[in-house]
């Protein structure tokens, strides 16, 4: 469980988070989305106690990070590929990592296997790949087998294979009933593994809410499809029953206000042939550009408020 | 049946479950030193350089009359001085540098224990290379001394003493090497400012503070067997943290440097010990303060 309350963090003039709440909970996977510089990375720091929030909390099981008897048991973290020191051996890195904790070598084997880096293991870690990196960054997740993770941008440089076994590891995590956080930039692999996303712009928060809800958001969710031989005459008949039609190429027409049941009976009303009827799903990637996009208009709007 | 495999996992869960204690952090900062490779050839370099430097300067020294060989002994700390402060710096900004801080401080929130745990580690591997490095030392003064005739006794009068202060100067530098690079947490930075204090200041210092450039009073000047006045700049020289860590490789009946009042080694290992105590209170001051990034 992370429980991120009003948190806001500032570098001197510059709000990176500002008044940010939301939950992540156990048995769940939740996405943190946000463009660049939306305050992602800080907000993960500040959980993770590496930064100190100018106000608001950030709990981890009930308590801030640093209050934690045992961090390593109770979050997997992974931050950054770059986290690593690149003269050391991945074997040896987590070696390190375990010996904190008083975990022995096998199970620095074992998440070794788990992660897919024998080949790699005794390879020094500036070395490697972006994406052998990520796999020793969720190997070092992996280690102490905490009931939370946090893992910023892990699909990040993981080839096709990596990517599939990233989104599988971490619907099992959840499964489990393990805390899962991670952020991405990649929309479509959240719509395949989250099961909420948290989605940030500017350091505020946009949406917390399912990927179905924020899905069911997107202007395109809901819009009736109609593929027919006749388009004028039904777009007629059609926005004279009150709704909005917008003609797409190839006799296509797309049909807001109206259920996709009232589109058919008006078809067969004005005798228009119907080729294909269906109802638009939208995207969670559409959701998040028009959510997104409203916030680089509030910037805008923001800077000519303080311009005045 | 499921009861009995049940138990063992429970038990696992409780017992396994600490935390990072003191010494936990210990054994996991020395395997992350001795797992980088510039500890082990900065030591390399620090013993070739010690054995070499002191094997040509008491060659050099073999031809003058009153030829000690002892006298030589820590010529080559002059020079392998550096390999410790080096390695010092390396380790100390090279967590920060690499990001590697990141990750050692998620697992140890609390973070001082991290600073103590890498004090202590330094101070092992800085021991063992200071004690090979005062061996090379040793061999290399071995032949000017037997093209003498003369036997070297480590054993007797100030010898022991100097032996002991050839080690625990090169230790504590790279403590300060250490603590200069948690403290600036970048690498060039505090390597330059740690070459300033150890190698640079002392000099400036002490050229400026001797009285034949301008400081005591005219009449010591012709008179070498007088005590010798202590100037301003003569005190400083001893107590920046070069000058301080020199005293350390000189004999206690060697007397002070001109200029300066006589602390003796075991005064300069006390100066410089306080400076490494200053820096890494510093450092921990700027741990617990500032964010990670």
């Amino acid at each position: 469980m992370i429980e991120v309350e009003a948190l806001t963090k500032r570098y001197g003039s510059t709000t990176a988070v500002d008044g940010l709440t939301f939950t992540a909970r156990p048995g769940t996977v939740t996405g943190f989305l946000g463009p660049n510089g939306a305050g992602k990375s800080t907000t993960m720091r500040v959980v993770v106690g590496l930064e100190r929030p100018t106000s608001g909390t950030a709990r981890v099981a009930g308590r801030r990070y640093a209050d934690l008897p045992a961090p390593l048991h109770a979050v997997g973290v992974m931050l950054d590929a770059r986290s690593v020191h690149p003269g050391r051996t991945a074997y040896k890195h987590l070696l390190a990592m375990a010996q904190t904790h008083g975990i022995g070598r096998a199970r620095v084997r074992e998440v070794i296997a788990q992660t897919g880096l024998e080949p790699a293991a005794h390879r020094r870690a500036g070395a490697f790949s972006l994406g052998m990196g990520q796999r020793l960054g969720i190997a070092g997740a992996l280690l102490g087998d905490p009931a939370t993770l946090i893992l910023d941008e892990p699909v990040n440089g993981l080839d096709p294979d990596g990517v599939l076994w990233v989104r599988r590891l971490v619907r099992d995590l959840a499964a489990e009933g393990r805390t899962v956080l991670l952020s991405s930039h990649l929309m479509h692999e959240l719509a395949l593994c989250a099961d909420r996303v948290v989605i940030i712009g500017r350091g505020r928060l946009l949406a917390d809410a399912s990927v179905q809800e924020v899905v069911d958001r997107s202007e395109r969710a809901g819009t009736v499809r109609v593929r027919t031989t006749d388009p004028e005459p039904l777009a007629r008949e059609l926005l004279a029953a009150g709704a909005q039609v917008t003609p797409q190429e190839g006799g296509t027409l797309h049909v807001r206000g109206v259920s996709v049941d009232e589109v058919g009976t008006a078809a067969r009303r004005c005798g228009a042939t119907v080729l294909e009827l269906g109802t638009e799903s939208g995207s969670l990637e559409e959701a998040y550009l028009q959510l997104t996009g409203d916030a680089v208009e509030y910037r805008t709007a923001d800077a000519a408020g303080g311009a005045r | 049946m499921s009861a009995a495999t049940a138990t063992p996992q429970t038990a696992r869960a409780t017992t396994a479950r600490s935390g990072p204690t003191f010494g936990r952090v210990v054994a996991a900062e020395w395997t992350k030193l001795v797992s980088l490779r510039s500890p082990w050839w900065t030591a390399a370099v620090t013993v070739a350089v010690a054995g070499v430097i002191t094997y040509l300067s008491a060659q050099a020294s073999s031809g003058d009359p009153g030829f000690q060989p002892v006298g030589s002994l820590s010529t080559g700390l002059a020079l392998a001085q550096i390999g410790p402060l080096v390695l010092g710096v390396l380790v100390g900004a090279g967590e920060f540098r690499t990001g590697a801080s990141r990750t050692t401080f998620t697992l140890v929130p609390r973070r001082w224990p991290v600073l103590v745990a890498q004090v202590l580690a330094m101070a092992a591997f800085a021991l063992v290379t200071a004690v090979l490095a005062t061996a090379a030392s040793v061999l290399g003064i071995l032949p000017a001394a037997a093209s003498r005739g003369i036997a070297v006794d480590l054993t007797s009068g100030d010898t022991p003493g100097l032996v002991l202060g050839m080690v625990l100067f090169l230790v504590v530098l790279a403590l300060l090497g250490l603590a200069l690079g948690a403290l600036l947490r970048r690498t060039v930075p505090a390597l330059v400012t740690a070459l300033l204090v150890v190698l640079i200041l002392p000099i400036v210092l002490m050229t400026a503070g001797d009285p034949l450039v301008g400081g005591a009073d005219p009449p010591s000047i012709g008179l070498p067997d007088a005590d010798p006045a202590t100037t301003v700049l003569g005190t400083l020289a001893v107590l920046s943290p070069g000058g301080a860590a020199q005293l350390m490789t000189t004999s206690a009946s060697a007397g002070p440097m001109p200029g300066s009042p006589d602390l003796g080694p075991v005064g300069g290992g006390l100066v410089l010990a306080a400076w490494v105590l200053v820096v890494l209170v510093a450092a921990a001051v700027r741990l617990r303060a500032r964010d990670v990034r």
